[in-house]
């Protein structure tokens, strides 16, 4: 599995210790999210400043929080942006109010062809992670559904 | 003291938006759709003391460099899509205000099978997340999820928002600067048009293409002794929203919302009073989501708007009269500029075989 994952893999572009403990969480099957001590709320994605209440970055904390939510929305991709991608089209990019508070994109997978193209995925439907290690350094979440 | 009527555009210029520009530059084409205007608006190159381009890709400093220029106001409107509106605003305050007297407003992208289609990598932390669930910027994933959930809030239709592409075409059937020029479809035709991302279809989406467009902004006073007939600017608002479509609070809502109240308060008019529009479509959901921010469709009713009112150049209420974006080509940055030219040309009475009955007041969303 490790050398042989071909899609691009998270590479922090702006400063890569800013989302760093959202990944090594991932690695460990969790999801951590920022919190903001000044207003008393998780924000996504990770940032040096709150974006609710520009907090700085001393007010900011992770915390594990439970890796569960709802689909807000998706799009079933036919035709991805991305080559690597083509060969598992079509797929479902969702996004994910998590019961924490905050809103994630991922994939939403266990479906089956014929529920993918039928647009089966309702909105509102709960869904949990799914943690898919795709290389020894890197472990991506991904949603499933569950049973309201 | 407030924009209305302060300055006017008096000279307009597009160039074809074509699917590729081969051995043409960005700045090459500023340079054709610069020389158009400044001859269009009966001027002379020394006469344009201001320049605002998009600046964002290529620095207003480069621009005035390639054009010979020697502006006395030059500024940038690095808004993306929307460069082109906020800079025709910009250029109203600037002649308002004293700090040019005539000026130019030109953006310009070519499009070369060199330069990589967008999406080619991450640019940034939202980004990092994304490449890694298969989309990327400008994939349109983000306009999907905003449409699934405008269906599921409001029971807008596919098919309701399919005439928002036949009838554009329609509008752009004999525009000679669109890259769909004579190609009809129908609400069957886009239907059956594959998905790219589900609810978009192929047809409602925009195709990348190149081109440029330029308008020459003067003031009120200069404006009476025009060649054309001025097209006075009588309220704006510039909003934005999260780059990324997915970090927007309410995700069926656009910065029209907050940016359409200043421009009809400014103006003195309301949604009620406006003869057509020219809106930014880069999908079908958008635009349908600004007409509704923008007060002219109540929210949540644009689908059964589209399905009952002719929106072609010949209807009740047109929009995007020559074919916008959708059935035009959206030559890149320049692709929110059409809009401005287009409302210009329409209120000059220039638009010749799509020439709109009632031509006096347009509400353009760049
Ligand atoms: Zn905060």
């Amino acid at each position: 599995m490790t050398s042989e994952y071909k899609k691009p893999l998270p590479r922090p572009t702006i400063n890569p210790e800013v989302s760093q403990p959202f990944w090594e969480g991932t690695k460990k099957h969790e999801l951590w999210l920022q919190y903001c001590l000044n207003h008393n709320g998780h924000f996504f994605y990770p940032r040096e400043v709150c974006p609710v209440c520009l907090a700085p970055q001393e007010r900011l904390v992770w915390q594990q929080v439970p890796a569960k939510g709802r689909v807000h929305s998706y799009t079933t991709v036919y035709q991805p942006a991305l080559p690597a991608f083509a060969e598992e089209a079509p797929f479902i990019h969702a996004l994910i109010e998590l019961d924490a508070g905050a809103r994630i994109v991922g994939n939403v997978v266990g479906l089956s062809r014929e529920e993918v193209e039928g647009n089966a995925l309702e909105l509102n439907q709960p869904v949990e992670a799914v943690f898919e290690d795709v290389t020894d350094e890197w472990t991506l979440v991904k949603w499933q559904r569950v049973d309201g | 003291m407030s924009l209305r009527g302060a300055a006017a555009i008096i000279g307009i210029a597009e160039l074809p938006t074509q699917r590729a520009t081969p051995g043409r530059s960005s700045l090459g084409l500023m340079g054709d759709a610069a020389r158009i205007a400044v001859h269009d608006a009966h001027l002379r190159k020394e006469d344009i003391d201001g320049l605002i381009t998009e600046g964002g890709t290529v620095y207003p400093g480069l621009v005035s460099e390639y054009l010979g220029l020697r502006p006395r106001f030059a500024s940038g409107a690095s808004m993306m899509g929307a460069s082109g509106a906020t800079a025709t605003t910009l250029a109203a305050m600037a002649v308002q205000n004293g700090l040019a007297n005539n000026v130019l407003v030109v953006i310009g992208s070519a499009r070369n099978n060199a330069i990589p289609e967008a999406g080619a990598g991450p640019t940034g932390i939202a980004t990092e997340l994304d490449a890694t669930v298969g989309t990327a910027a400008g994939a349109g994933t983000g306009y999907a999820m905003m449409y699934k959930k405008h269906m599921e809030l409001y029971g807008t239709t596919q098919e309701q928002l399919a005439h928002v592409a036949a009838n554009q075409r329609f509008n752009t059937l004999e525009n000679p600067n669109s890259a769909f020029q004579g190609q009809p479809i129908s609400v069957e035709d886009v239907m059956a048009s594959r998905y790219v991302n589900y609810p978009l279809r192929l047809l409602e989406c925009v195709m990348p293409c190149g081109g440029a467009a330029a308008i020459v902004v003067t003031s009120a006073d200069r404006a009476k002794a025009s060649h054309n007939k001025p097209v006075y600017i009588l309220g704006s608002g510039v909003g934005t929203d999260p780059q990324t479509a997915w970090q927007r609070p309410v995700i069926t809502e656009t910065p029209v919302a907050r940016s359409a109240p200043i421009a009809f308060e400014m103006s003195g008019y309301t949604p009620r009073d406006i003869q057509f529009a020219e809106f930014y479509d880069c999908y079908t959901i958008l635009v349908s989501m600004c007409l509704e921010d923008s007060g002219l469709v109540q929210k949540g009713e644009i689908g059964p708007f589209f399905a009952s009112t002719d929106t072609t150049y010949k209807g009740a209420f047109p929009i995007n009269t020559d074919g916008g974006q959708l059935s035009s080509g959206q030559p890149n940055l320049a692709g929110g500029f059409r809009h401005v030219v287009e409302g210009a040309r329409q209120i000059m009475g220039r638009a010749e075989t799509r020439q709109v009955a009632r031509n006096d007041l347009c509400l353009v969303n760049g």
